[in-house]
Parts: C-alpha cells; sequence; structure tokens
C-alpha cells in the first residue's frame, strides 16, 4: 500500500517533469523559425522567470557567482540572492491570482460543476473593487469634512487603512459569488449546462466592463487608452517592500503584499473545507455520482449552489487583490487578459489538488514572466505563449504518460501479479 | 470433432489494478458446439473472451482458430478470423435504423454515395436466411431489448462470423425473449456455427449448453459436458466449496404495519403514469416481494417509497409518520435503509474510497462528524466493521473500492444499509449480477435482518429469488398490483399468470388489501 503511494507520488512528479522537456522541445522548431538558438532562448526564459538578477546560465538557477566591488568573486544560493530584486519576487505576485483562479475553478469541479466563470466573476470583482476604492474614501472625507486626502488626519487614513480595502474585498467576493450563483441556480433549477452559461456570462460581464471602464468609470485624466481612476491611497493594499520589509532587496520591485497570505490562507482553508468538512463531503459526493448523493440523502442541489458561490467569492477576490495590491486602476484591457482561465488551466494542470495548485501557479508565473520578458532579448512575445501552450498540451497528455509508465513497470517486474492474488478477484467481468 | 477455438497457456496480469485475470488458462471448444462459460464475478471469463476478441493483449499464449495459429491484436482481426461478439453493453447507433446499424462501416455504396435500398434489402435478405425476422427500416431507439440483441447478432453474422460471443446475453431480457434467443442461439449452433455463451446463470447453462467451462480466479476449473454435471455441481466448481442452494428460513412472525402505501400514482420517465393506485402493507420481521416481468412499473413504485421519485397521488407511511413528499434524508432518519437495483451508479461512488462511500447515510451525524467537521476515527472504524461483518473480501480502509467485483461492491452496500437494524429495507434487485456464492451471502443478510425484527420489501425478476425469500408475495402488471399471495399458497405457475396479466379466477386479486 506504500509501495503504491510512493509510486503514485514518483508519477505525479515524473510525468510533470517530462512534460515540460517534451514541451520545450516540441518548441525548438517554432525557436528556431524565429532565427533564435533554442538553447539561449530557453536559458532566457528561465532566468527571467526564476533566476535572480544577472543570471545568465542555466547554473545561475542554482548558484551565482557574484563579482565583488574587490575584484574577487563570491558565490551565493541563487533563490536567496536578492541583490536588485529577483524573478521569484515577481513569480509570487502573478501568482497570487493564479493560485485564487485555480482555486475558484477546483471548489466549482468538486461538486460536478464544470465552470468556466471566473473571468467573468474576477472582472466585475475588480470593477467593484475598483469602485469602491475611488468612491468610498471620497464619502469617508466628505463627511470627515476634510477637503481633500492629503489634509485628512493621520488617525483617520490608518483607520480607513484597514477598513476600505476590507470593504472592497467583502464587497468584491459578494459579486463574484452573486455572479457565479446565477450559473448555479440556472444549472439546478433548468438544468442549463454551466459551461455554455459560464461562458456567455463572461461575454456579459466582459462587454460591461469595457463599457464601463470606457465611460461611467473613466477616469477624467487625458490618456488615450481607457482607465478608471487610481484608487484612493487608503485602499491600497501596500506592498511588503514600501511598509512592512522596505529593506529586504530581494522583493524589489515586485507588488507583493498581504494578496499572497490571502491567497495562501484561501488554499488552506478550502483545502480543510473540501476535505474535512461535511459540506465540502456533500460537493464531492455530488460530483462523484448525483443519483449516489441524492439515494443517500445529500442535498446534492444545496451543494452545487454552495460551491458555485465559494467559487465566485474566490475569483471576486481574485479580481480585487490584483487592482488593490498591484494594478490600482483597471485599464481597458483588463477585462481581456483571461485571468481567470489562466486559473482554470493551472486548477486542471494541477489535478485539481490543492498542494499541486501552490506548485503549478508558480510554474505557470514564471514561465509567463520569462515568456513577457523574451521580447527584451529580441524575440517574438508569441514565442513565450507557443512555448507554455507546448508545455500545457504535453502535461495534459497524462493518461498516455501513465500507461506508458504502468506498461515500463509491468515488463521490468512482470511477477508482480504472483504477490497479489487475493485482488484476482476485481474489475474483470 | 474439428476444434473451433483453442486457447493455450493464456496469462493476463492487469498491473494498473493488480489483478491476474487469467492464469495459464487452457480452453479447447469444438466446431458447432454451445460452449458455455461460467464462473463467479471477477473469474476472468470476460477477460478471456475479451483477448479472444482482441479487445485485451495477453501477456502470454497462443490462441489457435480452427486448428490454425492466429495473432488478434486487434477487433477486426478478430472479426476477419470470423469471430464475433455481441456485448453486455449493446453497442447500436439508437437514432439509426436497423439496417444502417448492421451495415455500419461496410455499407454498400457507389462513389461514396449509400445506397439505403440495397442496404435494405441486404439485411431483410440476411435476416430471412437465418429465420430472425425484422424490419430493417425500424430505429434501434424505437425497438426492445430483445430486438436490439438480435441485431447485434445479425451485425456479427453479416460480417461472416463463424465463432460467436455472447455476454451475459440473457441478463436484459424477459422471460419470453430469453426463450427467442435460446432458440436462436440453438439454430445458429445447428448450421455449424460455434457459440461461446459468458454468463453465471447455472440454470441457462442447463437449458442451452453442450458443454461447460467453470472458471475461478483467473484458472480454469475445468470443461464438463452438461448432460454430466448438476447445477450444484457447477456451483461447488465455480465457488470452490459446497452451495447452500436453498434459503433456509423459520416461518415468519410478522409483527406490527411499518410500511403502508396507499393508492400510490406515480409517473414514470416522460410523464406517462407508470403506477396506478398501488396499495401494500408490509409488517415488521416479513419479507414481501414483489414478483413482475421488468418495466411493469416495480422500480417506479419502489422508488416512489424510497423518495427517489415524485408521487403523484396517495399516501405514503413509515412506522406512522407520512413520508409522501418527504426528502430521502427525513425518511432514512424516520429508519429506511435502501439496497438500489444499481450498485454501480446509484448505491456506490466508485470514485472515491471505502470510507466515503460508506459514510453517505451517516455523515451528518455524531460520531461521524462533529459541528460539520468530518471526524476519520469513526468513519474509518465503521468502514473497519463492515470489511469484518460482511466480508469483504481484498477491501482496505481507505482505498478506493472501483477494484472490488460486483459481489463485494454488493457487501458494502449490504453493511452500509443494514447496520443499525433499520426498520424497512427496501431490496431492490439485490442479488443481480452477482454470483452464486454472494447471492448465497445476500440471502442469508437479508433473512437474518428480517429475523431481527426488520421490515422488508423484495423487489427481483428472478422468480426463483422471490419464492426462496418471501413471506408474502405481490405480483404487479402493467403499473397495477394483480394479487398478494401468502407464501405457502404460492406456485410458479399461479404467479405466472398473475404477471402476465391474467387473474385466478377464485377472487378478483386486482385492488386487494395487502
Amino acid at each position: 500500500m506504500i509501495i503504491n503511494r510512493l509510486r503514485r507520488l514518483v508519477e505525479n512528479i515524473t510525468i510533470p517533469v517530462l512534460a515540460v522537456i517534451l514541451g520545450l522541445l516540441a518548441s525548438v522548431f517554432f525557436v528556431a523559425l524565429a532565427n533564435a538558438d533554442p538553447i539561449q532562448t530557453y536559458r532566457n526564459l528561465f532566468c527571467e522567470g526564476f533566476g535572480p538578477q544577472g543570471c545568465e546560465t542555466f547554473s545561475d538557477l542554482v548558484i551565482i557567482r557574484v563579482e565583488q566591488e574587490d575584484g574577487t568573486s563570491q558565490s551565493f544560493f541563487s533563490p536567496f540572492y536578492g541583490e536588485n530584486g529577483h524573478s521569484l519576487a515577481i513569480v509570487i505576485e502573478r501568482a497570487t491570482i493564479l493560485i485564487l483562479t485555480a482555486l475558484s475553478a477546483t471548489v466549482a469541479f468538486k461538486a460536478g460543476m464544470f465552470s468556466i466563470g471566473m473571468d467573468g466573476q474576477l472582472v466585475l470583482g475588480a470593477l467593484t473593487a475598483v469602485f469602491l476604492g475611488v468612491w468610498l474614501p471620497k464619502q469617508i472625507y466628505a463627511l470627515a469634512g476634510v477637503p481633500d486626502a492629503d489634509s485628512a488626519p493621520e488617525a483617520l487614513r490608518t483607520i480607513m487603512h484597514l477598513i476600505v480595502p476590507l470593504i472592497c474585498i467583502l464587497a468584491a467576493m459578494t459579486v463574484g459569488a452573486f455572479y457565479s450563483w446565477i450559473a448555479g441556480f440556472l444549472k439546478v433549477k433548468l438544468n442549463v449546462n454551466e459551461l455554455i452559461s459560464t461562458i456567455i456570462l463572461n461575454s456579459i460581464a466582459t462587454q460591461v466592463a469595457i463599457w464601463l471602464i470606457a465611460f461611467p468609470l473613466r477616469s477624467p485624466d487625458p490618456n488615450s487608452t481607457p482607465r478608471t481612476d487610481r484608487i484612493d491611497d487608503t485602499a491600497w493594499l501596500i506592498p511588503f517592500n514600501r511598509v512592512l520589509l522596505p529593506d529586504v532587496e530581494w522583493l524589489e520591485g515586485a507588488r507583493v503584499g498581504i494578496g499572497i497570505v490571502f491567497a495562501l490562507i484561501a488554499l488552506v482553508v478550502i483545502g480543510i473545507y473540501l476535505y474535512r468538512t461535511t459540506a465540502g463531503y456533500e460537493q464531492r459526493m455530488t460530483r462523484g455520482s448525483r443519483l449516489f448523493a441524492r439515494f443517500g440523502g445529500i442535498p446534492s442541489d444545496r451543494a452545487a449552489i454552495r460551491a458555485m458561490l465559494i467559487s465566485g467569492a474566490l475569483s471576486g477576490l481574485a479580481g480585487a487583490i490584483q487592482i488593490l495590491g498591484v494594478d490600482r486602476r483597471v485599464v481597458g484591457e483588463f477585462a481581456s487578459v483571461g485571468y481567470g482561465f489562466d486559473g482554470v488551466l493551472v486548477a486542471i494542470l494541477a489535478r485539481e489538488s490543492i498542494a499541486g495548485i501552490l506548485l503549478v501557479a508558480c510554474f505557470y508565473a514564471g514561465l509567463q514572466q520569462g515568456a513577457t520578458n523574451l521580447q527584451f532579448g529580441n524575440l517574438p512575445r508569441q514565442l513565450g505563449g507557443i512555448i507554455i501552450a507546448f508545455i500545457i498540451l504535453f502535461n495534459s497528455m497524462e493518461n498516455f504518460f501513465r500507461s506508458n509508465i504502468a506498461r515500463l513497470q509491468s515488463r521490468i517486474r512482470p511477477n508482480r501479479g504472483q504477490a497479489a492474488p487475493e485482488s484476482a478477484s476485481g474489475a474483470t467481468s | 470433432m474439428p476444434k473451433a477455438v483453442e486457447m493455450r497457456h493464456i496469462r493476463k496480469f492487469f498491473p494498473s489494478s493488480g489483478v491476474l485475470a487469467c492464469d495459464d488458462v487452457n480452453l479447447s471448444v469444438e466446431k458447432g458446439e454451445i460452449h458455455a462459460i461460467v464462473g463467479e464475478n471477477g473469474a476472468g471469463k470476460t477477460t478471456l473472451m475479451s483477448i479472444l476478441y482482441g479487445l485485451v493483449q495477453p501477456d502470454e499464449g497462443q490462441i489457435l482458430i480452427d486448428e490454425k495459429p492466429v495473432r488478434i491484436s486487434h477487433p477486426n482481426e478478430a472479426i476477419h478470423s470470423g469471430i464475433g461478439m455481441v456485448h453486455q453493453h449493446f453497442k447500436l447507433v439508437p437514432s439509426f435504423t436497423i439496417a444502417e446499424n448492421i451495415m455500419l462501416g461496410i455499407e454498400p455504396n457507389k462513389a461514396g454515395f449509400i445506397n439505403s435500398t440495397t442496404e435494405a434489402e441486404t439485411v431483410r435478405k440476411l435476416a430471412d436466411s437465418f429465420g430472425l425476422p425484422i424490419n430493417p427500416n425500424a430505429r434501434i431507439a424505437d425497438i426492445s431489448v430483445g430486438m436490439q440483441q438480435r441485431v447485434e447478432i445479425l451485425k456479427t453474422l453479416q460480417r461472416n462470423a463463424q465463432i460467436l460471443i455472447l455476454d451475459e446475453p440473457t441478463a436484459v431480457l424477459t422471460p419470453q425473449e430469453v426463450h427467442e434467443l435460446y432458440n436462436v442461439i440453438r439454430k445458429l449452433a445447428q448450421g455449424g456455427r460455434t457459440i461461446l455463451l459468458i454468463t453465471h446463470k447455472l440454470l441457462e447453462v442447463k437449458d442451452v449448453a453442450d458443454r461447460v467451462s467453470v472458471m475461478r480466479r483467473g484458472r480454469l476449473i475445468g470443461t464438463h459436458n452438461v448432460a454430466d454435471v448438476s447445477i450444484r455441481d457447477m456451483a461447488n466448481m465455480m465457488v470452490g466449496r459446497e452451495v447452500i442452494l436453498q434459503v433456509e428460513k423459520k416461518p415468519a412472525q410478522p409483527g406490527d404495519i411499518v410500511l403502508k402505501a396507499e393508492n400510490l400514482l406515480v409517473a414514470g420517465s416522460g410523464g406517462v403514469p407508470a403506477v396506478f393506485g398501488a396499495t401494500l402493507e408490509v409488517r415488521a420481521g416479513e419479507i414481501v416481494g414483489i414478483a413482475g416481468v421488468s418495466g411493469n412499473g416495480q422500480t417506479e413504485f419502489i422508488e416512489a417509497i424510497a423518495g427517489m421519485r415524485p408521487v403523484e397521488g396517495g399516501n405514503i407511511s413509515l412506522l406512522g409518520t407520512d413520508i409522501t413528499h418527504r426528502k430521502v434524508r427525513d425518511r432514512r432518519n424516520t429508519g429506511m435503509a435502501h439496497i438500489p437495483e444499481d450498485r454501480m451508479t446509484m448505491g456506490l461512488n466508485l470514485l472515491t474510497n471505502l470510507d466515503e462511500n460508506v459514510a453517505v447515510t451517516r455523515y451528518q451525524e455524531e460520531p461521524y462528524s462533529k459541528a460539520g467537521f468530518l471526524q476519520f476515527s469513526a468513519i474509518r472504524s465503521f468502514a473497519q466493521k463492515i470489511i469484518k461483518d460482511y466480508q469483504v473480501k481484498s477491501a482496505r480502509v481507505g482505498e478506493e473500492i472501483k477494484t472490488l467485483s460486483g459481489g463485494n461492491l454488493q457487501k458494502v452496500v449490504l453493511g452500509r444499509e443494514l447496520d443499525g437494524n433499520p426498520k424497512f429495507i427496501i431490496a431492490n434487485q439485490p442479488t443481480r449480477g452477482l454470483d452464486v456464492g454472494s447471492i448465497e451471502f445476500v440471502h442469508k443478510t437479508l433473512v437474518e435482518a428480517r429475523d431481527k425484527g426488520s421490515a422488508i420489501l423484495l423487489v427481483s425478476v428472478e422468480l426463483d429469488e422471490i419464492l426462496s425469500l418471501s413471506d408474502r408475495i405481490i405480483v404487479m402488471f402493467d403499473g397495477r398490483i394483480m394479487g398478494v399471495l401468502d407464501i405457502k399458497d404460492a406456485n410458479e405457475q399461479d404467479i405466472g399468470i398473475l404477471m402476465a396479466g391474467g387473474s385466478l379466477e377464485k377472487d378478483h386479486p386486482a385492488q386487494e388489501k395487502a
């Protein structure tokens, strides 16, 4: 039994690593098409994605040698070498939103709801957050009789720093949850396929968002692309390198703040919810077999709706954190970036495992980061996207790898069958 | 006699599930015979036949067709060697006509255009030549299950199959359809074709087969002339020990009324009424059996009582509580247990482990959960108890259950449902698809529950089962209860008349109080 579990663990690690290698190999064709050297391209991809400043070779990803001012050189363990900032800090910044949207997808999937409505819920959550982040402080200042933000007393600003982001976040989660509930309600009451309804709801949310950003919420400042006002400073989730950890160079240039803490808490809470509570049990059994759940007396409709509400709230939270902690305003393109869809991919690649989401989100974020920066090396930006797509494609060939690994194992140790005569009564007829 | 099929030293191990499905199997089938292959669930019969049909590759061994060695690595090669297979679950396109299904993939065409008139004509000729009348232009979705099976058989014949593999062909048929099937099989064998019949119904073997091969745990125990072995012999060979085919039970001592259904009106799928005013009572300490040809409203009736289907009219009371429109959970809390017809999708969740499967009816109560959090130690020890008390073989706490055999899966269901002496038990086809050993266990368990004072409502399409388990028998036909018989007065003939919609002269049985 332990051997089986160990074997599964080895498989679960081998398959993604194999997929990455195959994905990189398959992309060589396109790298060559762009007249680039594959080795160098991949080196840049990983250095920009995961390496410290000054990372130039693959070995720099682990140990980096740095020339000191006195002419000698010193070696550092790369992940901890934070001079002038580190790509891993940016990985954390990017992974925050991926973790939350992937959790959102996972909660829905684990109730048998194939909802991909994360994008719509996230965009509406972001808009809610930006609207409140701009409007609410203004109202508070007006009530307090202060003409503008700068002349507000320090005490008031401190209180607002604690309360305003919280209100923005809760409102965004409520909006996300409501938007997700629509799809759940349609499924449970009218048997509308949730995949289709969430696609449509995404489309509606995106169009509404584009209009809101272009007209009612558009910032009056002269800017060619439509965008909203910037949120008030009191609504801002200030990054750690500005307030708590100003001296940590590792974090330089990364907008890592309380958001990642929220994301990690969400990981733990959702893990407990799904696997330790009766509510989580109800929704997982509903997914396994709706008929089984009904037969056992599980209120599966309620479980499905609850899953959709939680899923939507997580996506709303993701949108709020992205705005309050990173972007601080919503620009026109925000609606069509597809953060939510990336989250769905992360959830699928992580095979809906909670620990897997953390790992995959970080890896995916690093690849994205490296891919975006490829263009600075005179390479087409799209190349990064192609490489990521190949890696995902190979990762989704899980069953192919698994059956081949099994075949390999049975060829190496064909007499294992004798050890299991008791179980010979399973799974045939 | 020339040999049609010879399989030598066949070995097959499934590494993913750790199952050795075939262990040095030697099978020899003569040309023109009806050869039954029997065995418990998971004995390896289906795997062996899948190897012959090219669906599964053996690890070792050799196959000879017509005494010539062949390699069959794909069903196409099996078809080419003259082998045809009719699966337990038919592989037909419901929206296509019979002719289109039979000619699928081998359509007569001109430059890529199918000539449907020729198609239908070919199929009609084929059917007539074998004396199996069909309407080539009828849609699969519109014809009966027995007819669909006939289409599957014709499909293999059109591909010139000389060796036919039939996997549990009678599992889905009504008694009349079974008879027709036997006739078809005999006719084909007389015409020189070889029939391989996978089954675990021993009566069927006696009725139709010439020779029988018994499999047990991946091994072929022996091949015998059917005339030389009794049903008891075959059962003993299958299980590997003495089997008691007769259920031993004392006369019932019925107590108070536990379940009462009055004038129940239930809609079937598609809104058509399926049960018209059925009335029945089940008392503590008795087993009431519902007999009937499947599809006469038993399923709908039971599902309405179980809370899986809405009640349109009438009322149901359990231990004096009106449960007509109550949720499943309320009914279970009142004292109902339910062994469902379909253990794979309704009775169990095959995607998860044993613990979570046994928790489904109890996860809300202490000690299995506290303040909304599951208590795994309590659930685990409950699972452990079921494994022990119900002899669930090769199951482990915390392990996935999808690799368990049908009999062991049913034991898990039984354990979960019967633990704690429920007041009222619904047992719907409790032994369907099970092997002899498991059937014996299920029967014993149900009688024990009865003797402990449970009221049991049993539904089965196997008349033998109804007769051997029940204390009273209710016969349903066309959504109505045709009569109630005490086991002392019941005989197969009377029940048969009622099942076919007739009435026993002495009284007016329809609508009689149960």
